[in-house]
């Protein structure tokens, strides 16, 4: 239906001489998991258009066709240590999609702005993870991929050059249950400050099985910054949130899928530490700590609920310490080598995923990454061996 | 006597028209006529590797206070279109605007070394302001003939404790106008890693302007060439012009 309605909106914007732009992508995957190897991947078309009908208003819309091939149901159990084998079936489709995935109208007024409709937010300095982050989660693989769009009202307030001012709404049909965010970043020397304060009234999480899971309410009070010490980037995320649980949300006994004792209310804090530096030869690196509060300390004492929550969104990851780096040197004409590495320090798991990037032609991009896995069979990332990805992005 | 004066006079007069400025003077002078106190501009970037592959960008600038604050917005190709920069203090604070992310980073100072875009110009050799004056010893090597022009040979070596972004710069300057023609830029093994060549000079708002100036790399064997399509001096900077706010834009 609003895709219809982009459609007909079309004519109006076309006279008003819209700017046109977006990237096919396609994107082929081999995945060894266990004795098993599965190939899948997608086609992916996004079209953005752009109106400004006058310097102080922006009209903006993206369409995204989503096309999956290969393996497109997955067992989300062949994915939960000591499970896989389990005959659970908890089966998880990707159909093709089509979705109107941002649509706002930016209206700039001499002393403040505001976004209303469907749009990216994306809070935080981190880079792997954001803990002040409320409205998006992160693939490790691909940390800076576009996120989705957010149903938001959004109010930005300059306060001179290096201050800024904003609200976020994200309303319900109970006007007491929308969401709020308000941040206040300041820049002070070669620093960056900001705090942030959220509040959710009743969040629902759709967690496998388990059924949906209800935060009364979530407060969230946290905060960054951004600068440099001794020549080397420098930054600092962190958040500390009280969640009040309102429904008899369970961890199950998957020994008889029962459910047993409802999770009670929950205060934990998240943070990430980060630093980067480019070296004389051009090569750049970049280093993540984060520590979340919220996630599982020991490996004895996760439950396969643990991980199904963690696969619906409720925490940041699913055990409390990791570590992520970045490496990337620009080796050839066009051709950008790099490499991450990321790793549960609780566990003792991680992902080794080297990354060829190759501009082929001036708006062609041409990927390669593989990813070696390591840990016990029973650990976050070592239940999968290996992976590679080819993806072929265009823009236009 | 009187004639004696006369010749005296003449003498004296001459020497002041003809004394060789001292490099400080050079410097000062090349600073005011590099540093317009607004520029707004519109060029391309075309970035030609070791191989003979070729890039295009397209992108609009705009600087303020002597090159102290600038913004720069890339709109092709479209892989990157909407990219932006914002630096500040002559390039010792950037901020980076990823559209496709719609984020907002600071990077700390050591990216003023990496390439814009892949390109052989650093952030750091965009930012203006009075870096030679500032962060350089100079001195005066000689003069000689560049292209029927004659031109100063300037020396600026890097003062330590000042990081400036290179050790040892020597600039070519053009008598007729302080215009720097030529700057090679050295590392600290005295190897000439860079050399910038400015052409095409025409006189803007009063001010000489080198409509084209293209940047080799002299390890890499790659180029870079920026040439101006559109450059005024007139424009004025609106009030919170140079802010993250505008960043987005």
């Amino acid at each position: 239906m609003k895709f219809w309605g982009t459609i007909l909106l079309l004519p109006g914007l076309l006279l008003a001489q819209p700017e046109f732009f977006g990237y096919f992508e396609s994107e082929a995957d081999v995945m060894q998991l266990g004795s098993t190897r599965y190939n899948f991947g997608y086609n992916k078309f996004r079209l953005d258009v752009e109106v400004r009908p006058s310097d102080n208003v922006l009209i903006g819309a993206n369409i995204n066709i989503q096309q999956y091939w290969g393996k497109t149901t997955w067992n989300i159990f062949d994915f939960v240590p000591g499970y896989a084998e389990s005959g659970l079936v908890l089966n998880v489709d990707l159909p093709d999609t089509l979705l109107l995935d941002n649509f706002y109208m930016k209206l700039s007024f001499p002393r403040f702005d505001l976004t209303v409709g469907r749009q990216q937010i994306s809070p935080g300095v981190g880079y792997a993870w954001n803990p002040t982050d409320i409205f998006n989660s992160k693939s490790l693989l691909d940390p800076s991929y576009e996120q989705t769009g957010v149903k938001a009202l959004r109010l930005e307030i300059p306060l001179g050059d290096r201050a800024l001012f904003t609200a976020i709404a994200q309303p319900e049909a109970e006007i007491e249950q929308s969401t709020q965010q308000y941040a206040f970043n300041v820049g002070l020397g070669c620093f960056d400050f900001s705090l942030t304060g959220s509040l959710q009234e009743r969040v629902d999480y759709s967690v496998p099985i388990l059924g949906d899971m209800n935060i009364k309410q979530r407060m969230m009070l946290g905060g960054g910054l951004v600068g440099e010490l001794l020549g080397w980037g420098l930054w600092a995320e962190f958040s500390t949130n009280d969640l009040e649980m309102e429904s008899p949300f369970a961890t199950f006994d998957y020994s008889n899928l029962s459910p047993l004792t409802p999770l009670p209310d929950q205060t934990f804090t998240e943070y990430v530490l980060g630093t980067d530096h480019t070296f004389d030869n051009s090569l750049y690196f970049m280093a993540e700590y984060f520590h979340n509060g919220l996630g599982v300390a020991e490996k004895d004492e996760l439950s396969p609920a643990d991980y199904l929550a963690s696969l619906g969104g409720q925490s940041h990851s699913l055990m409390q310490d990791y570590v992520f780096m970045y490496a990337m040197h620009p080796t050839f004409d066009f051709v950008t080598l790099s490499t991450l590495l990321f790793a549960n320090l609780n566990d003792n798991s991680g992902t080794f995923a080297p990354q060829l990037d190759w501009n082929a032609f001036e708006d062609t991009n041409i990927s390669l990454q593989g990813s070696l896995f390591w840990g016990d069979d029973d650990t976050e990332f070592g239940l999968q061996d290996w992976g590679l990805r080819l993806r072929v992005r265009s823009d236009f | 006597m009187k004639t004696k004066l006369l010749i005296f006079i003449l003498l004296s007069i001459s020497a002041v028209f003809s004394q060789t400025p001292t490099a400080v003077d050079i410097v000062d002078r090349v600073t005011n006529v590099m540093s317009p106190e607004n520029t707004y501009s519109k060029g391309t970037q075309t970035i030609i590797t070791s191989s003979g592959k070729e890039r295009v960008f397209e992108f609009e600038s705009w600087s303020a206070g002597k090159g102290e604050s600038s913004l720069t917005r890339y709109t092709k190709p479209a892989a990157i279109r909407g990219q932006a920069f914002l630096m500040l203090n002559n390039a010792d604070d950037i901020w980076s605007y990823f559209p496709r992310t719609k984020r907002v980073r600071k990077l700390a100072s050591h990216a003023k070394k990496q390439k814009m875009q892949g390109s052989d110009f650093t952030y750091e050799d965009m930012g203006g302001g009075d870096v030679f004056q500032t962060k350089f010893t100079p001195t005066l090597l000689g003069e000689e003939t560049r292209d029927g022009d004659l031109v100063w040979q300037v020396e600026l070596i890097g003062i330590p404790d000042l990081e400036p972004p290179y050790p040892k710069i020597i600039l070519w300057v053009r008598q007729s106008d302080y215009f720097p023609v030529t700057l090679d830029y050295f590392n600290e093994s005295g190897y000439n890693t860079k050399s910038l060549v400015l052409s095409d000079i025409e006189m803007i708002e009063n001010y000489p302007t080198a409509m084209t100036m293209v940047m080799t790399d002299n390890k890499e064997r790659s180029s870079t060439t920026m040439r101006n399509l559109e450059i005024t001096y007139a424009w004025e900077p609106p009030k919170g012009f140079f802010s993250e706010r505008n960043l987005k834009k």
